[in-house]
């Protein structure tokens, strides 16, 4: 088996259909301008009451289901993709090739929550009248676990993928609460529960690995920055109205970031959330459509 | 109500354990050490197929299965310090050169279409065989001198057998016509001559027999 598997073949059944970041972002029905734009409500926040809200929390739930399965693979390739660090590189994996023993079997541990958390979606899904493979599959997440350095892999998949997690379970979890589900509150709520530790996990590794390297550290942070803006969905994660899902920034404190880093991470959405509707808007043009949904020449 | 100050025998009439055993702390040592590496090499490897197998259930069974791998080798890990083996590394290694080729085979199959070649691998051999080592191991140590390594080598034999049924059904569950029969049956064929080379887990004595 390769060190180091590449996304576009990761392996899946017949009923999944995998799309970029670019395609997501292109789909109309997602779209902030344009016809579904004037069709929603005041706010786009993931509530009860919207008109959609139904459609839109199975396809959140579907997008988390996918997201569990790329963590799940992502945490099983760092157990795979490095050696494990001896002698005196031991304790902290200084080279980029090897990663500590223990590291190994945080990542191993990770592995297990991912999957439990496929099940759950899976059940969770049901519930919620959603099959599997009736939403396309964006692949972006596991792209930040194909780094060559697994200090990459914790900026990107630790602490902005399991970040942006911790966000989208805890908007889940209020849906279901104000829903009046009686399994989408208590199941999210355990969900975030480890995605809070995977989280912790990435920023002590980070800071432990990087301990004597400044600039590997810079590097990282400035990765898991882009990834964060990625990871975004470009805006569909920001502390804005007009984003479905919120910024969790109580248990993103819990899990190690500070203050100014959450702050950070609230820029980064909101701009994310002017690109992506300057993106759409850019798209509807060239389409002939009007940001109002409207034909450009009528 | 019964005399505190009456003499008891120190050992109850229903506990039957043995001072005797067959392992001294050096043999018990390089035993976990081999046991480590081989549960390193197989949470490793399961680690790695995840993003390989289609199928979704056995996805997730194998990055369940991953992380029960990872535990056993944490507990061997910290298991041989207690043997005065103050630089784990140092036993961290493959029973001889065959245990190398073995893992090596077993870790070869990665095209989507060769999840039975992963699951007999693994399931139709190697963790036979750790089931194997350990028993032998934990029905012939001390059972008191090293009453540590045999709560740890329960705990793992639990968590073998239970994932050896799994993988077993699920390769029942795979495996639909003659020909798949047959690859099954010469992918474990090829293994097993490697791990027979190997002498098992720790070698050859991994059971008792030479």
């Amino acid at each position: 088996m390769r060190k180091f598997f590449p996304v576009e073949e990761l392996a899946r059944d017949s009923r999944f259909t995998q799309i970029n970041m670019r395609q997501a972002q292109a789909d109309p029905r997602t779209a902030l301008v344009g016809p579904n734009a004037a069709r929603r409500a005041k706010t786009n926040r993931l509530t009860p009451s919207r008109p959609d809200a139904s459609e839109a929390a199975r396809a959140l739930m579907h997008g988390i289901f996918v997201g569990e399965i790329q963590a799940l693979e992502g945490a099983g390739r760092t157990c795979h993709d490095f050696e494990t660090a001896t002698g005196s590189n031991s304790a902290a994996g200084t080279e980029t090739d090897s990663v500590p023993f223990a590291l190994k079997l945080d990542m191993a541990r990770q592995a297990w929550d991912e999957s439990r958390h496929v099940e759950i979606s899976v059940k969770l899904g049901e519930w919620m009248g959603a099959e599997i493979g009736q939403f396309a599959e964006n692949t972006v997440l596991f792209e930040a676990a194909c780094s060559t350095d697994p200090v990459m892999r914790l900026a990107g998949v630790n602490r902005a993928l399991e970040g942006l997690a911790i966000d989208v379970f805890t908007t889940m979890k209020e849906f279901g609460e104000v829903a009046g589900d009686p399994f989408l509150g208590f199941c999210e709520d355990w969900m975030l529960a480890d995605e809070v530790t995977h989280v912790k996990m990435g920023s002590d590794w980070l800071r432990k690995v990087t301990e004597n390297d400044p600039e590997r550290r810079a590097r990282a942070l400035e990765f898991q920055s882009i990834v964060d803006k990625l990871f975004s969905f470009g805006g569909t994660r920001s502390e804005s109205s007009d984003s479905p899902i919120g910024l969790a920034r109580r248990f993103r404190e819990l899990a190690g970031f500070t203050s100014d880093e959450v702050d950070e991470i609230a820029d980064v959405s909101l701009a994310a959330l002017e690109d992506r509707k300057a993106f759409a808007a850019a798209a509807m043009s060239s389409s002939g459509m009007s940001s109002s949904g409207m034909a450009a020449d009528e | 109500m019964a005399d505190p100050y009456k003499p008891r025998t120190p050992f109850a009439p229903w506990d039957r354990r043995q001072l005797p055993g067959l392992f001294d702390v050096e043999e018990s040592a390089r035993r976990i050490g081999n046991y480590k590496w081989a549960e390193m090499k197989l949470f490793e490897t399961l680690g790695g197929w995840v993003a390989t197998v289609p199928e979704l259930d056995v996805k997730m069974r194998l990055g369940t299965h991953c992380y029960h791998h990872a535990w056993h080798a944490e507990l061997w890990h910290k298991r041989l310090p207690e043997l005065r083996e103050m630089n784990p590394d140092r036993l961290t290694k493959p029973a001889n050169d065959a245990m190398v080729r073995f893992i090596e085979a077993l870790s070869e199959p990665e095209a989507a279409e060769q999840t039975i070649e992963k699951l007999v691998g693994v399931y139709r051999v190697f963790i036979p065989h750790f089931i194997a080592a350990y028993t032998f191991h934990r029905n012939n140590t001390s059972e008191i001198t090293d009453a540590p390594t045999i709560r740890s080598l329960n705990f793992a034999l639990h968590d073998e057998l239970e994932d050896w049924r799994d993988g077993e059904m699920l390769l029942q569950s795979l495996i639909e016509t003659p020909a798949e029969v047959d690859r099954a049956a010469a992918h474990q064929a090829r293994l097993e001559k490697i791990m027979l080379e190997a002498g098992g887990i720790a070698g050859p004595g991994s059971i008792g027999v030479e």
